[in-house]
């Protein structure tokens, strides 16, 4: 976190607390220490709010998941399953999650305005606030403003994605680059998390230095922004160089190994509970490929379970290392999937009554809400947006998105939506 | 039956069936007086094509997916996403229950059936990559065939009755000997499957299956170079083998943008093949091939179907075809809510023959 010169800052209270979090000496954990990574953490020992949001990038089907309505008009072709919830049922391709219902929320109803995934994936990760003339931050870079690192010595916002890794900038928007997300490719540490063996420490350290010199010269004629973020993606790596611990996979055992799965989804939400143990604020894990326009039932059946079971084996894990309480976890898409099937047997794009799933940090064990029509297509009286959502997010966090606002060239700026507000409904 | 009493050239659409929910499978009887058609609605709609009457029998609990006619007794079968398979007689009144029921045919979804020994066997397959043989006259089983290593999507019985094959999610298809139940060699036909590095499923499968009436011929619908595994965008195509040698001789495409699997497939009477393709939110087409032209030699405009079977007398084809609510694609549609409504079928029965001469001055 930058000092109060920083002409991002945040002016709320919440932004003094967060600060004294970073650097404070708080209380430590007992009692989980044989769960825990060996190098337990200090946001851990700290109790720092964390989040893992888990993203299925396309739109997870709401009926052949969360809110399954067979024998309706639009249900599917799924069972539905009895949860460990008296009264709520998901979806049989949930059936991991089923048995961990009593640990999460669910709301059914959703109800946002954007059908398409070039302008609904921002807006949703941006949490559409109004239109100030600025370009908001999604919202890892959001908390990596306004909690700042959970850890000093680490990244505050780490992306666990398929593909190539890197450091996102533009995902901080006008927050500036520092507040970008460090892009885990597949999950595995950026490449200079080691010093090439060559290289001597002392001769790493000249090479850095020079580095910096010949930014700061570049700086003086060009603009800030790319020089930030190159110099933000090398001071992340040089953080993770002496924390390389972390992504040590000798420490997994092969059980974890099976029950998070083999394929990239499970592999990165196990990475994921790696980096929440040692201490990252935020965390985003993307899965891509959910936008079943096309055989959406040959396809929910291979896809669904790839993020049921890593996704209850995570909740179990959290809870069962005292970690819970702490930290948030997130489960969406952008919207939902169209009641209608389609001529290619697929289901299209759904934001006016879709589903997502929330657990830990203050959110309510085993509530299941929104009401539907009958045949799940449309919400019965009022939905949440997104907007209401962030809301909710930053209230868990301890972030009283009322009053806080960010400072951009002098404006003061909403961090949510300005006519949002939290779903009570979710939280304990 | 007269090969040259057909003509695909002049196929036309004769009778139109039309039915308010999405129905993926149709079949005639073998008398060929009626058709049976199955889908999302959960039930099993018999329609007599001269008066157009319709029954409607009740007893699976989620979407049909899978169906076959039996050679005698006027029993159909039909199986379920959940494993299960009920044998009707689709002779009986709309208050008919099923004569004799199978709970848990499968793990999951029963994706084909078939009826082989000359009707004394009805086999199922699907989920478990398991085929399952059943005495056709009372359900008990006969026969497991394990060896696929992913899930069954098609089977077919040669006209010989000494073999059945079975097509796979991974573009396998095994061969098996009727009535000892033995692997009996493998085809392959893995084009059909698609699984690139950045998927995270695997896309795909032969669809469909279908003999020769002479027997020498095996033909496998699906759709290859899968582009993505959300979409399940690819190039519908038919491989066409050589049953003696198992070689594999043709390769045939659709004529018409298509982007679906072709799931319905018949050999006609003249030795010629008709698939039928499926594509997003627009038409595609029926396609008559004469191998060893690639190209279609004909083919007719219509929206996507998922099924396509050939009538007893060899002369007309029957397939389901999807039709817009008028509300498809994507939301946001409030504005549309009053309106909103499921996906629809239309059962098209199709003449493969000229229309007589007096029918042609009435119309």
């Amino acid at each position: 976190m930058k000092p109060e010169t920083n002409p991002h800052a945040c002016l709320g209270p919440e932004h003094g607390m967060s600060r004294r979090r970073v650097l404070g000496v708080l209380g430590g954990l007992a009692g989980f220490g044989s769960l825990l990574n060996p190098t337990v953490s200090r946001a851990l020992e700290k109790k720092e709010k964390q989040v893992c949001l888990i993203w299925l990038d396309g739109g997870i089907s709401q009926y052949e998941s969360w809110h399954p309505l067979p024998g309706t008009r639009f249900g599917g072709p799924f069972r539905s399953i009895p949860t460990r919830t008296p009264g709520i049922h998901f979806c049989e391709l949930m059936k991991h999650t089923a048995r961990i219902s009593d640990k999460i929320s669910v709301i059914r109803n959703m109800e946002t305005k954007d059908p398409n995934h070039s302008s609904g994936v921002p807006r949703i990760q941006r949490g559409d606030p109004i239109d100030r003339g600025v370009v908001y931050p999604y919202l890892g870079s959001a908390v990596s403003k306004l909690l700042g690192p959970a850890d000093p010595d680490l990244p505050p916002y780490i992306w666990i994605k398929p593909g190539n890794g890197g450091f996102i900038h533009r995902e901080a928007g006008f927050l500036g680059a520092e507040h970008g997300a460090l892009a885990l490719g597949d999950g595995t540490p950026p490449v200079h998390i080691h010093r090439p063996k060559g290289i001597s420490p002392e001769n790493d350290e000249a090479r850095n230095a020079l580095r910096k010199k010949i930014n700061e010269r570049f700086r003086s004629t060009r603009g800030a922004s790319e020089i930030d973020a190159y110099e933000t993606s090398y001071e992340m790596a040089e953080r993770l160089m002496a924390r390389k611990e972390i992504f040590d996979d000798s420490k997994l055992s092969p059980k974890d190994r099976d029950r998070y799965g083999s394929h990239p989804l499970g592999r990165h939400i196990l990475r994921a509970r790696q980096l929440l143990e040692a201490g990252i604020r935020f965390i985003k894990v993307n899965s891509y490929h959910w936008d079943t326009h096309g055989d959406n039932f040959n396809m929910s059946q291979r896809l669904i379970p790839q993020a049921d079971r890593p996704f209850a084996a995570l909740i179990e894990d959290l809870e069962e290392r005292g970690m819970l309480d702490n930290t948030l976890v997130i489960l969406m898409s952008e919207f939902g999937r169209t009641p209608n099937v389609n001529s290619r047997i697929g289901r299209d794009h759904w934001p006016d009554c879709w589903s997502l799933a929330l657990a830990g940090c203050g959110i309510k064990q085993g509530a299941v809400v929104g009401k539907t029509s009958g045949d799940g297509a449309w919400v019965d009286g009022t939905g949440y947006d997104i907007g209401d959502l962030f809301h909710t997010i930053f209230s868990v966090l301890g972030i009283d998105a009322r009053r806080e606002r960010y400072l951009y060239k002098g404006q003061k700026l909403a961090i949510a939506h300005d006519e949002c507000k939290p779903i009570r409904e979710v939280m304990a | 039956m007269n090969p040259a009493a057909i003509d695909i050239k002049s196929v036309r659409v004769a009778r139109e069936f039309k039915h308010e929910a999405q129905l993926f499978r149709a079949r005639f009887s073998p008398c060929g007086k009626y058709f049976a058609a199955v889908g999302v609605d959960a039930l099993v709609h018999v329609w007599n094509i001269e008066t157009g009457d319709l029954k409607s029998f009740k007893g699976h609990k989620t979407w049909i997916s899978s169906m076959a006619f039996g050679a005698s007794s006027n029993s159909l079968y039909t199986a379920d996403y959940q494993g299960v398979i009920h044998c009707w007689n689709y002779l009986g009144d709309a208050n008919t229950r099923p004569r004799w029921s199978i709970a848990s045919a499968d793990r999951d979804n029963v994706r084909a059936l078939a009826i082989a020994g000359n009707g004394r066997f009805l086999l199922s397959a699907g989920d478990d990559a398991v085929i399952k043989a059943w005495d056709a006259k009372n359900g008990k089983p006969v026969a497991q065939l394990p060896g696929h290593s992913e899930c069954i999507f098609s089977l077919a019985v040669h006209p010989g009755e000494k073999h059945l094959v079975s097509g796979d999610l991974f573009g396998t298809i095994r061969k098996w000997t009727i009535g000892d139940w033995k692997p009996a060699g493998k085809l392959d036909a893995a084009t059909l499957h698609t699984r690139k590095d950045n998927f995270i499923a695997d896309v795909g499968g032969v669809r469909s299956l279908a003999f020769s009436p002479d027997g020498k011929r095996l033909a496998a619908g699906g759709f290859r170079d899968a582009k993505s595994n959300s979409f399940c965008p690819g190039t519908p195509a038919v491989l066409v083998f050589d049953w003696g040698s198992g070689k594999r001789n043709h390769e045939l495409r659709l004529k018409a943008k298509s982007d679906g699997p072709i799931n319905g497939l018949r050999f006609l009477p003249d030795g010629s093949i008709v698939g039928y393709g499926e594509h997003l939110h627009s038409a595609t087409e029926m396609a008559f091939w004469r191998p060893p032209a690639s190209p279609p030699a004909h083919s007719l405009t219509g929206h996507s179907a998922y099924d396509l079977d050939l009538h007893p007398d060899g002369r007309r084809l029957l397939a389901p075809v999807y039709v817009s609510g008028g509300t498809s694609g994507n939301g946001a549609q409030k504005r549309h809510r009053d309106k909103y409504s499921p996906n629809a079928t239309v059962l098209r029965i199709y003449n493969l023959f000229p229309e007589p001469a007096e029918k042609q001055a009435e119309g």
